[in-house]
């Protein structure tokens, strides 16, 4: 028997505790030193490009030594902040040798050098009761960079939603920008949020940047037990990056007199909110155009306070990149209740259809849609038909009758959960699988959801964490083959009751029958470092019992997927379960003397992918341990062509944002955000070995 | 795939997990029943709001029973988890309880899980419960 020890973490967790973040780092000697123009390939948006490739040329870490990689420098958030964060999700840029990223529970700004991971400085806002009263606290996933040649800066939204423009060379705020450095994005929004501490608003996306302009989404508490229907509205705006004077504001929910407002019932645009845009923002520079994938309005499994389609909610909104004026706009779900908001970057391909050079815009979805379209008109590449849905039987509900579906590519990942998809590893389990589900209602996509009885609790679904969420897709622009990594297994169920007094003016919110209604948290909520916010009622409690078998996923295998997508043809070429089976899957007695099963994959939605000139790349987010490595969680790289898997080496711990790629001295390195279980926030820097 | 000893060395930083021979298992009865008890009141009072009255779990709150949960503290200690907790629990307002409440909310985890209860109490010094290793699977030769 092998018993494990580890030296106590105690002393070490104490320490960080009583650290609170550092004040900036001064000087420009250190940023001077590292930065360099000698074999440098840079990665200067979060997503590689605007147009959402997470793609990078680069192939010194090729399909033959993936599997030599080794960590060069790592660098823990844990300081950047009151507490450690366990959920760093920040794509770093990278700048002729300097690496810039966001981390910490302060959602501080670092630069690092980026070939030893050496801290040359730090900027951090303390916001007080304004971060911790935040709807989206921690590190968020990144920053965006600018240069007109000669001014260098950084710029980045922070916990309490102010947009700050730093000096890329010192960390210190610009003093032409704004004020002093910092535009306050909860003023000048086309509507009064109240007290500027507690108005509900933040945003945990990077902004992006299109030469002069810089273009602001919004994002909101968890929404599913909501306070108010008539929450915030997550209007889009655009500064000039130079001043931080605001440009244009594009209303994601129309006011009296403009497009779509007639799509809300009884004005109800008037009184309801959300609606933002909290992923990536991508633009075609050729075009003038920025592409936004808007949110579901208020309320994710109940609309009854907002009857009607509920344009701009779940569309995707190309605008003009000068004035934010829309040019078009494709709703892919019409009066949305089933929290499957839209949360890709969309990705701006060149492909090849019919033999006709087509420029398209390719949204993947958490319903397993990639819906195609030309992007300058808004046209689907391929018809997308008005399908007849089920309507439910919720009291006050508003029922659209149809919704779009793509005919082609193929759904990519689990939509629905019916006895189809239940698990069959045995009869037995099979059996006990519908005894379990005989109190839910099971169905395919959009499957309206139900009010919670002690005979149906809920619909069970992949709706709120399945599918694809904010790591969003990759592509190879060479090809126009798109790499989107799916959860198949992120399934709960979903019922609604009315809440008790006091918490929320919606009749109805997420609840299970028998257990008492409260409020659920979102990301990062109440846990900045400026956190304790004001306490969450206690002694409440809720969730249904646990949708497993025997310890085992209720659904079958793959619970996590890597498609492509080849978009000149709409097919999906290849698909891998991502990720190695789980250990308490692989090792479960069933399975055991079945012999074993094929890989699995893993239920996260914390997986993105990254596309370099021969590889897919993308870790674990979950620990595994097996015969010949312990406990931790594998970086993979796949063949583009094939989805074969060529090499993998060991992370310790597992990856919770998406994996970048640069160069800098002729290496060529490989960063991954990681965080996760015991281990808190760091970043991973691999690269082959210098000598072999 | 084989990796290569060398690279494993340097991955034991940060909370390294060392085999050792002599040592206690988390299966071998590390807490009470009454010690599990209590702590499912103080689940009640402070963390079944986010993780969920049956540990399932809530919007970004992870469930904290079943097997990816165990998966994650798999070769780590008791000590590792205790001090997690502690320290970042309940997450809008860590460290605000005693290290004997935090013990008997980790009992009550443990239970849940089903690792065994034991005659002893549950040790409150991290120093000690680092010395407890974590298996997800019950080792052959451990003792009730
Ligand atoms: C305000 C909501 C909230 C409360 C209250 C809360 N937690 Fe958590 N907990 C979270 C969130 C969110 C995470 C995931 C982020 C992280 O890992 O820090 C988490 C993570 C954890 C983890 C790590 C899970 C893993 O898979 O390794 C443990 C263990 C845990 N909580 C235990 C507790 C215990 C015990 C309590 C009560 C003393 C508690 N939590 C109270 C929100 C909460």
């Amino acid at each position: 028997m092998k018993i494990i020890s580890t030296l106590p973490l105690s002393v070490a967790a104490a320490l960080m505790l009583t650290t609170s973040a550092l004040a900036q780092t001064p000087g420009k000697e250190g940023v001077a030193a590292a930065r360099t123009t000698n074999g440098v390939a840079n990665w200067t948006t979060y997503n590689a490009d605007l147009k959402g490739s997470r793609y990078s040329p680069l192939d010194q870490i090729n399909p033959d030594n993936f599997k030599d990689l080794e960590i060069a420098w790592r660098f823990k958030t844990d300081i950047l902040g009151s507490r450690p964060e366990y959920k760093l999700e920040s794509t770093p840029l990278a700048v002729d040798g300097v690496i810039y990223t966001t981390g910490g529970t302060r959602r501080a700004v670092v630069a690092l050098n980026g070939a030893t991971g050496e801290l040359l400085w730090q900027y951090a806002m303390h916001e007080g009761k304004r971060s911790a009263e935040s709807p989206r606290a921690l590190s968020g996933r990144g920053l965006s960079y600018w240069t007109d040649g000669t001014r260098r800066r950084i710029l980045y939204v922070t916990i309490g939603y102010r947009l700050v423009s730093l000096d890329a060379d010192t960390g210190r705020p610009d003093p032409d920008f704004g004020t002093n450095g910092v535009v306050d994005l909860k003023t000048d929004f086309d509507q009064d949020l109240g007290d500027l501490d507690t108005g509900e608003v933040g945003v945990h996306s990077a902004p992006a940047v299109s030469g002069n302009t810089i273009i602001i989404g919004a994002a909101f508490r968890e929404g599913f037990t909501p306070k108010t229907h008539n929450n915030t509205k997550g209007y889009v705006r655009a500064f000039d990056v130079r001043t931080g004077k605001r440009m244009w504001t594009f209303h994601t929910v129309p006011k009296k007199g403009e497009f779509g407002y007639e799509t809300w019932l009884n004005n109800s645009a008037d009184v309801n909110g959300n609606t933002g845009v909290w992923t990536q923002v991508s633009v075609d520079e050729d075009l003038g155009l920025a592409y936004l994938a808007v949110e579901s309005p208020t309320s994710d499994f109940f609309g009854g306070k907002r009857p009607g389609p509920n344009l701009f909610g779940n569309s995707l909104v190309a605008v003009d990149l000068k004035t934010g004026e829309r040019r078009w706009h494709f709703q892919l779900i019409h009066h949305e209740i089933w929290d499957l908001d839209n949360s890709s970057a969309p990705l701006l391909m060149d492909v090849t259809v019919d033999g006709k050079p087509r420029k398209v815009v390719g949204l993947p979805s958490k319903q397993g849609f990639f819906y195609v379209f030309d992007r300058a008109t808004g046209v689907p590449v391929w018809p997308i038909k008005e399908t007849k849905v089920a309507k439910g039987n919720v009291p006050g509900e508003w029922y659209s009758p149809t919704q779009p579906i793509p005919s082609k590519p193929p759904v990519y990942a689990r939509n629905g959960v019916e006895e189809k998809d239940l698990i069959d590893f045995t009869p037995d389990m099979k059996k006990k699988a519908l005894e379990l589900t005989s109190n839910y209602v099971l169905g395919p996509v959009y499957t309206p959801p139900i009010v919670s009885t002690p005979e149906k609790f809920g619909v069970i679904n992949n709706w709120a964490q399945g599918g694809t969420n904010w790591p969003g897709g990759s592509f190879d622009p060479e090809t126009g083959i798109a790499y989107v990594y799916a959860c198949g297994a992120c399934i709960s169920s979903t019922g609604l009751l009315p809440p008790p007094a006091g918490l929320s003016d919606i009749p109805l919110v997420v609840g299970v029958a028998g257990q008492p209604v409260v409020m659920i948290k979102g990301p990062g909520e109440g846990a900045g470092a400026d956190s304790p916010a004001p306490s969450t009622p206690v002694g409440a409690s809720s969730g249904p019992p646990r949708l497993a078998v025997d310890g085992l996923p209720l659904v079958k295998p793959p619970y996590g997927t890597i498609s492509a997508i080849d978009v000149n043809n709409g097919t999906i070429k290849w698909q891998v379960a991502h990720g190695e089976t789980p250990d308490f899957v692989r090792n479960h007695p069933v399975i055991k003397a079945m012999g074993g099963i094929p890989r699995t994959g893993q239920s996260t939605y914390q997986i993105g992918t990254l596309v370099t000139k021969g590889l897919v790349i993308a870790g674990e987010n979950q620990f595994t341990r097996t015969e010949d490595r312990p406990r931790g969680a594998m970086l993979r790289a796949y063949d583009k062509q094939s989805g074969k898997e060529v090499g993998a080496v060991f992370m310790p711990s597992t990856q919770s944002g998406s994996p970048m790629t640069y160069m800098v001295n002729g290496k060529q390195y490989i960063i991954v955000p990681t965080s996760g279980g015991n281990a808190s926030g760091e970043f991973l820097a691999y690269a082959l070995p210098s000598k072999r | 795939m084989k990796i290569a000893l060398p690279l494993l060395i340097a991955f034991g930083l940060a909370g390294a997990a060392v085999a050792q021979d002599a040592g206690k298992s988390v299966w071998q009865g590390i807490y009470t029943s009454e010690q599990a008890d209590r702590g499912a009141g103080v689940y009640a009072q402070r963390c079944g709001a986010c993780h969920g009255a049956a540990l399932n779990g809530t919007g970004e709150a992870p469930p904290l029973i079943g097997g990816e949960f165990v998966s994650h503290w798999d070769t780590m200690t008791v000590g590792d988890l205790y001090d997690r907790v502690r320290t970042t629990m309940p997450q809008n307002d860590p460290m605000s309880m005693t290290r004997e409440e935090y013990a008997d909310v980790l009992a009550f985890l443990l239970k849940n899980n089903g690792f065994p209860a034991g005659s002893q109490p549950m040790d409150k010094r991290s120093e000690v419960l680092a010395t407890i290793g974590i298996t997800a699977e019950k080792p052959a030769s451990s003792g009730g």
